[in-house]
């Protein structure tokens, strides 16, 4: 086999184009040619480059991709006055936020949260059609469609935060904002607004298989390397005819811990760990807010959250009754001196 | 080591940009709630040292205090509105503290119209005298009615903020970035979670995210303001929770209102008065903030009684008008 590398050496196959095994669809042929040898990325995998893929929805979903990123980046242009060095400077800080609460699920106004409204359905569209293609073409090449359903597993958490919440909650003003700074604000804000995610069942569970997936990962990795001058990374012909890699270590993992996956089972661990992380996640953020307000309280019903003892002298007197009502109870729209109508898109929040 | 050495050009930068974020030890940490949760006070030993030797350069030098006296009789002023309860000695004392307090470099005729050859003391022409009156109002508001959050005994006076000059440090004004500071301004905003458990029909808390940031935003800045961190006032596993919360937290909730009102009775009212050059991107005027008071420190300039209100009658107490002199006989 001409493809073939140890991971052990440092030797790069440098030898004719593989145009690889035909697609059974042929009808579209492969874009440009077999592609091009490159000695960097020789060091960290295969030096061949290409040949790819594009076809149809790939050529639409890079489309409606790259359409998504431009409105992001010109509204991100916009923020700052079409100033580029600003626009480079403030960069994690810029952000195309979704409407207002107040626009519930309508089309709000272009530039009150159209354009993220835009922005957002035109990134789920290349996303979708990107799936489309990577089940397309495992099919062509006569793979299993595990690939696909893991990435499916992944945009079912996307969707679930961006658009299956946002309508359960009847507000577009609940998805996640596009921005480095202000996704994160979303993701404590969710936490913070309803009573601290880490008393969500389902939240737990993610956590468990997301660091579940790391220790495997880890566990594997090692594991494969530890065995490379073996031939252990050979794994399919290891689980088919288990040679004297796959046994050490076999033996390597009862010895140390009593048990062991084999080398076909432990890719099923990962890959349901894998997939389990962002379904449970999914669920555990579909359930925040459509039906439980508050993680924690139900934690107190349930008796997950700990009990602290009292242990202030408390020298100032603790709130009294009536005293978090506000005597200020105006509402909040932009009706300040010198406000009216030049407040930002985050002005009716409430 | 070699491997050290020739790596050096590489690791010397992060190394240097790691420690650039961080303070000179040592820190000072002081538990203040149950263990485990994160509550503690901390202080870094030469930061507070700093801060302690800066303050002492700015103490300012106001008269002595002296024991309280009568009024001075109706007719002692032209237009005296806030400070009738005075008598002339401590009036005159309490314009010279406000000099030291406010206008150290401005002097007297930073509020007074001043000609060549006289003073006149009893013209309102100036904006900064309508400004100065009701500052003076509202720290006699502040004295009396919001003890809970700036003490019984102790209070603030005008260079608690001001710190001698005539504009104190972080006011604000609207912008588009500092959208969460209106909360402090005109609704009581903060809280965005629930009672309930479940949300349902007839139960569904509206807060939404957009809003808890928000919150996130004016908390964070309270944390800037009073050099604290979250802890300070709350379990952070459950922010809302007021039963696990420290103390502090009510005085930080009593200080939220007080600024609100403040803010809303005393500075938006000046509105008209301010002169344009005062005025925000927006056309507000400036207005208060927790870091107006405090800038940086959980106790406003670490506490000095230099910064309280004790023993300055003109500020411990709701002024009145010195009332005009009766009608004389024969007039």
């Amino acid at each position: 086999m001409s493809e073939y590398q140890n991971l052990i050496t440092q030797v790069q196959v440098h030898g004719p184009l593989d145009p690889g095994v035909a697609a059974e669809d042929s009808e579209w042929a492969r874009v440009g040619k077999p592609g091009f040898i490159s000695r960097l990325l020789g060091r960290i995998g295969d030096a061949q480059v290409g040949p790819v893929w594009l076809g149809a929805l790939g050529i639409a979903s890079l489309v409606f991709g790259l359409a998504a990123i431009e409105i992001m980046g010109l509204w991100f242009l916009y923020q700052v006055d079409w100033n580029f060095m600003e626009f480079i400077r403030l960069l994690p800080w810029l952000s195309l936020d979704p409407p207002s609460p107040a626009y519930g699920l309508g089309f709000p106004p272009m530039m009150e949260g159209g354009w993220w409204l835009v922005a957002g359905g035109f990134l789920t569209f290349s996303i979708i059609l990107w799936w489309l293609r990577m089940y397309l073409r495992a099919r062509a090449l006569g793979l299993g469609t595990h690939v696909a359903w893991a990435f499916a597993a992944a945009i079912f958490l996307y969707l679930v935060v961006g658009f299956i919440r946002p309508i359960l909650m009847g507000s577009w003003g609940e998805a996640v904002p596009f921005g480095l700074i202000s996704h994160l604000h979303w993701t404590a804000g969710l936490s913070m607004r309803h009573g601290n995610l880490f008393y969500n069942p389902f939240h737990m569970l993610s956590i468990v298989f997301f660091y579940g997936s790391v220790l495997l990962f880890a566990m594997h990795a090692a594991t494969i390397l530890a065995t490379a001058k073996m031939g252990g990374e050979r794994e399919i012909d290891q689980s088919t005819d288990p040679g004297t890699a796959a046994e050490r270590t076999m033996v390597f993992w009862r010895w140390t811990m009593g048990f062991n996956a084999n080398m076909e089972s432990i890719h099923r661990w990962a890959y349901w760990f894998a997939i389990l992380t962002v379904l449970t996640g999914g669920i555990a953020i579909a359930i925040t807010g459509p039906v439980v307000d508050n993680w924690y309280r139900w934690g107190l019903k349930h008796g997950i959250v700990p009990d602290y003892p009292d242990v202030y002298a408390a020298p100032v007197p603790a709130v009294q009754p009536g005293e978090l009502e506000a005597p200020y109870q105006t509402a909040p729209p932009m009706t300040y001196p010198g406000l009216d109508g030049a407040a930002g898109t985050m002005g009716g929040a409430r | 080591m070699r491997w050290l050495r020739s790596k050096l050009a590489l690791i010397a930068p992060v190394v240097v940009l790691a420690a650039a974020g961080c303070e000179v030890p040592p820190q000072d940490f002081t538990q203040t709630g149950y263990r485990g949760l994160g509550f503690e006070d901390n202080n870094n030993r030469k930061t507070v040292f700093d801060s302690a030797q800066a303050l002492a350069a700015r103490i300012p030098q106001t008269p002595p205090k002296i024991p309280k006296m009568e009024p001075a009789p109706p007719g002692t002023y032209e237009n005296v509105q806030v400070l009738g309860h005075l008598s002339a000695v401590e009036f005159n004392l309490f314009m010279q503290s406000l000099v030291e307090w406010v206008a150290k470099d401005e002097g007297c005729a930073y509020c007074h119209v001043q000609t060549a050859d006289s003073v006149n003391y009893a013209s309102d022409a100036n904006y900064t005298k309508l400004v100065s009156r009701r500052m003076i109002q509202m720290t006699q508001d502040i004295n009396v009615n919001w003890s809970a959050h700036v003490g019984e005994d102790k209070g603030v006076n005008c260079w608690t903020c001001h710190q001698s000059n005539p504009l104190p440090t972080n006011y604000w004004f609207y912008t588009d970035e500092n959208q969460p500071l209106r909360n402090y301004v005109d609704r009581e905003g903060a809280r965005v979670q629930g009672e309930a458990i479940f949300n349902g029909p007839g139960q569904r808390n509206r807060q939404s995210i957009n809003q808890t940031v928000y919150t996130y935003q004016l908390m964070t800045h309270m944390s800037n303001a009073l050099g604290v961190n979250c802890t300070y006032c709350h379990n952070s596993a459950r922010f809302a929770d007021w039963n696990e919360s420290s103390p502090q937290r009510v005085t930080a909730l009593r200080g939220l209102r007080m600024i609100r009102h403040t803010n809303m009775e005393y500075l938006v009212p000046l509105q008209d008065v301010w002169p344009e050059n005062r005025l925000g991107p927006m056309g507000d005027g400036p207005k208060l903030q927790c870091a107006t008071c405090h800038q940086g420190a959980n106790l406003p300039q670490m506490g000095t009684t230099a910064s309280h209100a004790a023993g300055w009658p003109g500020l411990t107490q709701i002024g009145y008008p010195n009332p005009p002199a009766e009608a004389t006989d024969g007039g």
